[in-house]
């Protein structure tokens, strides 16, 4: 159905993809895997058209026996959205804010067929019907900001699916869900994949996501295809180095040793916390109801639950940033301090790394400036990094390097307890081992105590203790 | 991008080689001028430009470039007078509304819309005929009504930036309010400052010439570059260079600035 040949994207900065071929049956679920700037969204955009301008692109990709590079751009319009069809990563920016879910599924009949009005909307509520969504008559009416991130993925699938397009490509629809959610969407696409014999382009960063449902993986490698295969070669045979890797990159899921807090003195007791989301003009949103936890010194404690459900706000009223909150909260810990999910904002942009190192040194006027400075190195060496990065300022250093110095920034205190808020999820997934493994030794050497956020129930399995699950702002303990 | 990138290095190039040509015109004005720009020479009125007087002479014979050089620097010192005014006291009242919000933004915020509401060379207007026309109460008339502008951008700045983890990130080392103002924020917003700085200075210019031109500026004897061009708008036909050299200048002024805002990408015309 699909073949591609020699198909180059070239940037003026730089190859993105250099030379591959692949094809793929009617039907088929075909996955991309690699990491970002490995080439695999740039193919799949190649694929769609929706290549950014500057790129130049060569080879031949074949449709259905067309071939789609050299066709007009008003042959290419009617296949775009009607035969080829593009789900993207962020629900929460692809649907435009401002026109009602039906018009917005709607559009794409507007474009391709002589449907009359009532059709159109019967083949509307059908699609969301199909993709999963309760109550399709009353989404038809709603704006994308009454939805969450899961419905508005499923609304995005409706409006990939409602022409029966006879291919889908997913560019990483999942990453942005929380795990829970992920497992839904995937079961939805593997029952449209099903029913239609609709092939499915799955473009992702994470192999465990595409392991129990794709046909073939291909893996890429900076512009280049590494290795082809089934799910089962690759998992139980992989022939390069960069797919075993990958594969050892995936967090294990084996909970890590139950540790005894019998007689372990706690850091952190945290009583009847009730937590409020400040609203306009004096309202107050209730977002956590009465939590009670205690972490002991060196105790790993998980925190889960779905995005939005007040797991930073949970953490932010911990740390004493959200002053709207009733309860006791005690540290048994001087100076605790959290490591930010972004690293690309935690750390102040206009300054060097050793300035910001030294900050909170100076702040609390601890040591002298030789002392501070010393001190600084140290720590850099302690999360991994050269001397040299105190002279550099963040925008200079790759996400993971921006992230190990975040870590440092929250020992140079000596703090005993940190709170970690997704300190993994923005990072390329070879790198977050290699970030969490740093967070475990540092545990061991300082003495840590953390609590770790995430949504990746695979990475809090390996790294935590226990685990507390937020539902609906409550909070419970996992067993 | 490679295309504009390039337009913006021009732009940013023939504006630096404008401006320092004019600062060091100014500067040399300070020390040295070819005549004593307040000297009268009755002999010579109204002298086309030639060798002896670069931009010709004045109706009372005064060389009309020595004058040029004398206004620039009134202009000049005025101009930056008002924009480090300005900007001071923008930062100040921006960096605290939009730090803190609340109250205190909404009291500060309305009486700024308040002040900018009105043209500004009406407000000026009011400031000199309760404090009198001079060089100073000039600065001090234009120094307050350019406070609003520069404290809506530091605000705005301010606003976005306080969200962001680093901020959180400092408050948990400790750090006070006033420090992260300051010393952590205030350094990621000086690219809009800087920008915002360029064109307080050409609005400086302007309203300095204009009212200098109504006569409500610079009083005689110091020259201004405004006051020249109102001299001159009786001689526009038998003297054009009277009027032309001082209107060059200005405009050369406000150019060299446009130009360097736009090389550093600023965006606030």
């Amino acid at each position: 159905m699909l073949e591609v040949k020699n198909l180059s994207v070239t940037f003026p900065e730089g190859t993105a993809v250099d030379n591959i071929s692949f094809s793929m049956e009617k039907g088929e679920i075909l996955a991309i895997i690699g990491e970002s700037g490995s080439g695999k969204s740039m193919t799949s955009l190649s694929i769609a058209g929706l290549l950014p301008h500057d790129a130049a692109v060569s080879g031949e990709i074949v449709f259905e026996g067309r071939e789609l590079l050299t066709m007009s751009a008003k042959e290419r319009r009617g296949i775009q959205g009607k035969d080829i069809s593009m789900v993207f990563q962020e629900p929460m920016t692809s649907l435009n804010p401002v026109m009602k879910i039906g018009k917005q599924v709607e559009e794409v009949l507007v474009l391709h067929t002589e449907l009359g009005r009532e059709e159109r909307k019967q083949r509307v509520l059908e699609a969301l019907t199909a993709a999963g969504l309760a109550d399709p008559e009353r989404l038809y009416h709603a704006y994308p900001h009454q939805l969450s991130g899961g419905m508005r993925q499923r609304v995005m699938i409706a409006m990939a699916t409602v022409l029966q397009p006879r291919l889908m490509i997913a560019d990483e629809p999942t990453t942005a869900l929380d795990k829970k959610i992920q497992g839904q969407i995937l079961s939805l696409l593997k029952q449209i994949n099903k029913d239609r014999q609709m092939g499915i382009l799955f473009i992702s960063h994470n192999l465990e996501v595409v392991r129990d449902f794709c046909d073939r993986i291909l893996v890429m490698y900076r512009g280049k295809l590494v290795e082809s295969g089934t799910p089962e070669e690759i998992f139980h045979n992989p022939k390069e180095d960069y797919t075993k890797k990958l594969l050892a990159s995936i967090p294990d899921g084996k909970r890590s040793e139950g540790a005894e807090t019998g007689n372990r003195k706690p850091v952190l007791e945290v009583k009847s916390l009730n937590v409020y989301y400040p609203e306009k003009r004096k309202q107050k949103k209730q977002v956590i109801f009465d939590a009670s936890f205690t972490i002991y010194e060196r105790e790993m404690v998980g925190l889960v639950g779905e995005s939005g459900g007040g797991k930073s706000s949970l953490s932010k009223a911990i740390l004493g940033l959200n002053k709207h909150i009733e309860g006791t909260i005690i540290h048994h810990t001087e100076y605790p301090q959290m490591v930010f999910q972004d690293p690309y904002s935690s750390l102040n942009p206009a300054k060097r790394i050793g300035w910001i190192l030294e900050e909170p040194l100076r702040i609390q006027g601890k040591l002298d400036k030789k002392e501070r400075k010393e001190k600084v190195l140290h720590m850099l060496e302690c999360v991994g990094l050269e001397p040299s990065y105190a002279q550099r300022r963040p925008r200079e250093l790759s996400g993971g390097q921006r992230q190990r110095i975040a870590i440092a920034l929250a020992l140079i205190l000596e703090s005993k307890f940190i709170i970690a808020d997704e300190p993994v999820s923005a990072l390329d997934v070879t790198i977050q081992a290699q970030i969490l493994e740093l967070l475990k030794k540092l545990k061991e050497e300082f003495g840590l105590s953390y609590l770790f956020i995430s949504h990746d129930m695979a990475v809090i399995n390996e790294m935590c203790d226990r685990v507390f699950r937020l539902r609906d702002g409550k909070l419970y303990e996992e067993l | 991008m490679g295309k504009s990138m390039k337009k913006k290095n021009t732009a940013l190039a023939s504006g630096l080689i404008i401006s320092s040509v004019l600062a060091a015109a100014m500067i040399i004005g300070i020390f040295y001028t070819p005549y004593d720009p307040d000297r009268m020479n009755g002999a010579e009125k109204f002298m086309a430009p030639c060798l002896q007087h670069l931009m010709g002479t004045d109706n009372f014979g005064r060389d009309i470039f020595s004058r040029v050089l004398e206004g620039l620097k009134t202009t000049f010192f005025v101009a930056v007078c008002v924009t480090a005014t300005g900007s001071f006291f923008g930062v100040l009242l921006g960096a605290v509304t939009g730090y803190f919000g609340g109250i205190l933004d909404e009291i500060l915020m309305r009486m700024n819309d308040a002040l900018a509401a009105f043209p500004s060379i009406l407000l000026a207007l009011v400031f000199i005929s309760i404090l009198g026309s001079g060089k100073y109460n000039i600065i001090l008339a234009l120094g307050i009504i350019f406070i609003p502008s520069f404290a809506r951008i530091v605000r705005g700045e301010f606003i976005r930036q306080k969200e962001l983890d680093y901020v959180k990130s400092a408050r948990l080392q400790g750090a006070g309010a006033f420090r992260i103002m300051f010393v952590h924020i205030l350094p990621n917003i000086l690219p809009a400052l800087l920008s915002a700085v360029t064109v307080g200075f050409n609005n400086a210019v302007l309203a300095e010439a204009g009212m200098s031109y109504l006569g409500i500026g610079v009083q005689p004897p110091d020259a201004s570059l405004g006051y020249m061009l109102s001299e001159a708008q009786g001689y526009l036909f038998s003297a054009p260079w009277y009027a032309l050299c001082p209107g060059i200048v200005i405009i050369l002024l406000i150019l060299g600035f446009s130009l360097i805002n736009e090389g550093m990408g600023g965006q606030h015309a």
